[in-house]
């Protein structure tokens, strides 16, 4: 492509002038933001598929792998393995995801875009939300697709219904939500997507499997009970567990709900601090 | 009208022992062009940096559009434009899309933003890519949608970082006459440049850098005075013609230089027909020019001519 611009004079409207525009207000940044997060989901959805792909696997596999540890003592008795599998795995998705609002961060730095917002006359915090939330929405359909194969596919029926299903997942996505505040502000100071990857892979792995997630943290080895009962993931999971099998959660998913507050909190301070460092 | 519209007083920074930035004082007036001339490292980025409140100054003070960098640094980032050394702009996002999302930013009603990133799409000549994703644009393009992106505010101060590094001859010729233009239309521009010609057909006047240090400023007129401006070098067919065509230059009024390994005379000159009056003069004693070189003064040049004044001061 050689085209040129043509020579002639121009009028003195379009190019310059006196600027009308002086900023847009914290509200609109932020919509104006998440939407071309989203869209840029929406005009690439390999990412949606991709990020698919794992947690799909990871039930898939667990699902069947695991089935016999339904019938070990320390299972809840009447429950099949799936409805005690789904919750952990709607939990999982929802930190996997937050792990990508770092990377799409650190992406948004490669990219050149967040050197031109950094010129801009806008909040950078702003910049943070808007990606929080997009990712937000997007783990939110990523739940609802793994909910609808779990239970096209694998037969997942809780006896919480439709309505404990609707609150694992709410609370599946302040978990990640929270969590996600935490990766971004990873994001800012590593600034190197293949490092973050890592660094999330060796966080969450070990936490996800030192938990209730898979199997009755009873039937884990001694030591290993001891790290999954101060696993704040244990308690999440249990949290949505108990909601979706409509068993009494107790002060479980509130305590899940503060958590991740808190997470956020000290996330978005931590982000926000090492996002005014320069590209 | 002619308020400084840029103004740096003696800026400083520092990164731990290094120091990019050495009491650097520039002022730029209004509706005029501040070609800042450098290597790589010498310094021309962050100094573009700090005046677009990317970076505080370690110390010095820097005004643009009369508003200080640090403590009303964002009324100043709806002053200006910035089009750096890479293109800033969402690559999954159409041009217009990117041109949308920034004026929005800017504060436009979601018509105004269309209206605003159409016409400047059409300006750019942009407007047959305009629903492309801007990953799939070539160098050229992308560098005039960034430089589009950066003229959405209708700002009154753009600062250009390299713009036509990378770029093939015709988009830099085009990026030139965008410059004039928006020159034309009354916008302050600083320009960074590692091209001596860039700088001498764009800029009012020229600061030299060299690690985080003015060396030189001027117009281009003025710099090229202390260069030594153009040389024609004057390649003969054997060494017997050289003492003849020697007499012939001196006697034309040049001062040419023998170089012996490549049987050539090098004169500085004034003005390109200077090349015609050594050929006349060769011509009257007899003597054909196996080759004949016009050699535009370079950057590096400007840092000799300027190392030997220094050292001669």
């Amino acid at each position: 492509m050689t085209s040129t611009l043509t020579a002639e004079p121009r009028t003195a409207e379009p190019l310059a002038g006196p600027s009308t525009w002086h900023g847009s207000g914290l509200g609109t940044q932020i919509l104006v933001l998440t939407t071309r997060s989203l869209r840029a989901v929406v005009r690439d959805p390999r990412m949606i598929i991709f990020s698919l792909l794992q947690p799909l696997i990871m039930l898939l596999l667990f699902s069947q792998i695991f089935s016999s540890i339904a019938n070990t003592p320390d299972f809840p008795r009447g429950v099949n393995y799936i409805d005690y599998l789904m919750p952990a795995i709607l939990v999982n998705t929802a930190m996997q995801s937050a792990l990508q609002a770092g990377v799409g961060l650190i992406n948004d730095m490669k990219n050149g875009v967040l050197a031109r917002f950094r010129s801009l006359p806008i909040r950078l915090g702003s910049v943070l939300v808007a990606r929080s939330l997009s990712d937000l929405v997007r783990t939110a359909i990523q739940l609802l697709v793994m909910l609808l194969f779990a239970t096209v596919l694998f037969g997942f029926s809780p006896s919480g219904g439709v309505l404990g299903v609707l609150a694992a997942l709410a609370l599946a996505l302040v978990v990640g939500w929270g969590l996600s505040w935490a990766f971004l502000a990873i994001a800012t100071w590593l600034r190197n997507a293949e490092v973050m990857q890592m660094v999330g892979f060796l966080a969450m792995f070990p936490l996800m499997f030192a938990s209730s997630a898979y199997v009755p943290v009873r039937g884990l080895p001694g030591w290993l009970q001891a790290v999954a009962n101060v696993n704040p993931l244990t308690h999440a999971v249990d949290a949505a567990r108990n909601l979706a099998l409509s068993h009494p959660v107790g002060g479980g998913a509130l305590a899940a709900i503060v958590t991740s507050l808190v997470i956020a909190a000290v996330g978005a301070v931590f982000a926000v601090r090492g996002f005014r460092r320069p590209l | 009208m002619n308020e400084p519209m840029i103004e740096a007083v003696d800026v400083t920074k520092t990164f731990g022992a290094l120091t990019a930035l050495d009491s650097v004082s520039v002022t730029v007036p209004r509706g005029t062009v501040l070609g800042l001339l450098g290597h790589n490292g010498a310094g021309k980025t962050t100094l573009v940096n700090v005046l677009t409140t990317m970076l505080p100054p370690t110390s010095g003070t820097a005004r643009v559009a009369g508003l200080d960098v640090v403590r009303k640094a964002h009324q100043v980032r709806s002053r200006i434009g910035l089009t750096g050394q890479f293109a800033a702009v969402d690559e999954q996002l159409s041009g217009t899309d990117n041109l949308v999302l920034i004026a929005r930013l800017l504060g436009a009603s979601p018509r105004e933003a269309r209206a605003r990133a159409a016409e400047l799409m059409d300006l750019f000549d942009l407007a047959d890519a305009a629903r492309r994703p801007a990953r799939t644009y070539s160098g050229g393009m992308r560098r005039r949608l960034d430089l589009a992106a950066s003229l959405v505010g209708r700002p009154d101060v753009i600062f250009l970082d390299e713009p036509t590094t990378g770029l093939d001859p015709t988009s830099r010729l085009a990026m030139w006459e965008i410059v004039e233009n928006l020159v034309g239309d009354g916008t302050t521009v600083l320009l960074t440049t590692q091209y001596l010609e860039e700088a001498d057909r764009l800029a009012d006047s020229i600061t030299v850098l060299s690690a985080g240090r003015v060396v030189a400023s001027g117009t281009a007129a003025e710099l090229k005075a202390e260069v030594g401006q153009r040389t024609v070098t004057v390649t003969l067919a054997a060494d017997a013609e050289v003492p003849q065509a020697m007499r012939a230059m001196e006697g034309a009024g040049f001062q040419p230089v023998h170089d012996t390994e490549r049987i050539a005379l090098t004169t500085p000159v004034t003005a390109s027909r200077d090349l015609a009056v050594v050929v006349r003069a060769l011509d009257e004693v007899g003597i054909e020019a196996a080759e004949l070189a016009l050699g535009e003064p370079t950057l590096d040049d400007v840092y000799l001519a300027l190392a030997h004044h220094s050292a001669a001061a």
